[in-house]
């Protein structure tokens, strides 16, 4: 019946009462809806900087999907079990306007989802050493609120997210301070504790280093972990699918790795598909080849911004 | 603190009754049927419109015109002050609301009966003038939705200080806790859609601030209404109708 009609529809008909159909002649021919191959990404850009309030910022896009990353630096007390650490808290939001079925409140589950893979890979991958966050032993240390913002999900969330988390804490830099004889974080060399640092406004001023230049540290991240969704489709293996495909796909693996090309994560959320062990092995295979790409277009975009200890060539 | 140097420039160099740079992109989302990026010097609002569409609640459509909803949000990292809890508070909710009054006067609603038209709003840095900002965005997104309009809606704030009316006050401006009037403006019909001032002052005083916006709400609409100008050619040209 569908053979029948297929012959004489407009294809933009065809995609509309059979997206089903239309989805599987494209990868039954190799190709996707969006002209890319099977095994090839999206083209990806990260911005770093975007907004200057956040002490570090990254804005990712994944072909449509944009994450916007912004950190801000607040000063805390180490909590007693590790008087040597400072923290770092994930935040991941959903965004109303990220995709018609996202409301506030009403996606929250996907938004949790989301909050602890980027965590989890985060602190599995070693990303930051906590005790370069420590300012004094056991009196005060930076806590760094991440906030990870989806502003257009068209799938591949995680990837995107992860790798906005990941620009954003490289980016990073640390103003220099000292703690005062009352136990106030000053800026270093304002030893009249003129300016307290928990203070929203004392924190801009030591940014921007009102009184000549501040040494200024940067947070070095350990590794570059990234991440890479691939869909299952008809037994084969479709790389960074977007919104469409996700929603097509018979089942969706991530994978997590780092720099060594080891493994920090497989996660398979349910599908209507197993998925065997040679798919798992390509997928993980991908995963390593699409690092390669994502590292080098992190370590540009750093370069760019002269984070030093990213000089490309290390690659 | 001097907010105006002897030389007539503001702190951030311009002069008094000059705006901030103006930016305005469509289509930067993707899944929306309309979108728009309004960026007013370091002030940076998305705005998407889904719809018009059948209302998600039934009960909540109107059977004589569309139903607008407005959602507003801002990241955690948009002001330079602390990092405050996320959710919606009242400032979001009332801002909201200031947004879908603008719209709901602006969009033709009563050729769109029991449809619904929902704007999302997301401030990713706020420096002042967020309300205006948060209008222009909007009312960018519906454009580029392709949703009727009776006229362009165009905001712009105006503050008082030092004894002098100044345009568009941007964060630091803003902080002082003077006079702030946010206006915004049909153009072509020449009726004002909104003003709201939040600080006591004497009748002149509003009158000459109120005036300065107005003034900068054309001027917005004006560039509001090139960069839309400038879409659409472009759009036109990319499907071979010039």
């Amino acid at each position: 019946m569908g053979a029948l009609v297929q012959d004489t529809l407009e294809p933009d008909a065809f995609r509309k009462l059979y997206p089903d159909q239309y989805y599987a002649r494209f990868v039954a021919e190799g190709l996707r809806p969006d002209g890319r191959p099977l095994l090839q990404a999206r083209p990806t850009t990260i911005a770093l900087g975007a907004v200057s309030a956040a002490d570090s910022s990254a804005l990712v896009k994944i072909g449509n999907t944009t994450v916007m990353a912004g950190i801000k630096l607040e000063v805390m007390v180490p909590v007693d079990e590790r008087p040597q650490e400072g923290q770092v808290a994930v935040s991941v939001e959903l965004t109303a306007l990220c995709s018609p079925d996202a409301r506030p409140g009403r996606f929250s589950e996907a938004a949790h989802c989301l909050n602890e893979q980027v965590s989890t890979a985060l602190r599995s991958g070693g990303v930051v050493n906590l005790q370069n966050l420590l300012i004094a032993h056991g009196r005060a240390a930076w806590v760094a609120y991440l906030d990870l913002y989806v502003l257009d999900a068209d799938g591949g969330l995680y990837d995107a997210a992860l790798l906005a988390a990941l620009a954003a804490l490289a980016a990073l830099r640390l103003p220099h301070v000292d703690v005062d004889d009352e136990g106030k974080v000053v800026p270093a060399g304002a030893s009249d504790a003129a300016m307290v640092l928990e203070d929203a406004d004392g924190q801009r001023l030591s940014a921007a280093g009102p009184a000549g230049p501040q040494p200024i540290a940067h947070l070095r991240v350990g590794s570059l972990p990234t991440a890479l969704t691939c869909a299952l489709y008809n037994g084969q293996l479709i790389v960074d699918p977007d919104r469409d495909e996700e929603a097509r796909a018979h089942a969706l693996v991530a994978v997590t790795v780092d720099d060594r090309g080891r493994l920090l994560g497989v996660e398979k959320q349910g599908g209507r598909a197993a998925a065997d062990a040679a798919a798992l092995q390509s997928c993980i295979a991908a995963a390593r080849v699409r690092h390669r790409e994502v590292a080098s277009l992190l370590r540009q975009a750093l370069h760019a911004a002269t984070v030093p200890g990213y000089s490309g060539a290390d690659s | 603190m001097e907010f105006v140097s002897p030389e007539g420039l503001r702190i951030d160099g311009r002069r008094p009754q000059e705006l901030r740079a103006l930016q305005c992109k469509f289509g930067v989302l993707s899944c929306c049927d309309g979108s728009a990026l309004f960026q007013a010097g370091n002030t940076k609002v998305f705005a998407a419109v889904y719809g018009p569409r059948v209302a998600d609640i039934r009960g909540q459509a109107l059977h004589d015109r569309a139903l607008i909803k407005c959602e507003y949000a801002h990241a955690a990292f948009s002001t330079g002050a602390a990092r405050r809890r996320r959710g919606r508070s009242r400032k979001s909710t009332e801002l909201a609301a200031l947004v879908r009054g603008a719209l709901e006067q602006t969009i033709l609603v009563e050729l769109l009966p029991r449809a619904q038209v929902e704007v999302c709003i997301q401030v990713l840095f706020a420096d002042g003038g967020v309300t205006a900002a948060c209008i222009n965005a909007a009312m960018l997104a519906v454009a580029d939705a392709g949703i009727p309009v009776r006229d362009m809606v165009a905001a712009c704030g105006a503050g008082h200080l030092e004894a002098m009316p100044l345009l568009d006050l941007n964060h630091t401006e803003a902080a002082t806790g003077g006079l702030e009037v946010c206006v915004a403006l049909h153009p072509a019909l020449d009726r004002v859609v909104l003003l709201q001032a939040d600080a006591k002052a004497s009748v002149d005083t509003l009158e000459a601030v109120t005036t300065l916006a107005l003034q900068g709400c054309k001027a917005a609409a004006g560039a509001m209404r090139e960069a839309l100008l400038q879409h659409v050619r472009s759009l036109a040209a990319r499907r071979g109708a010039i």
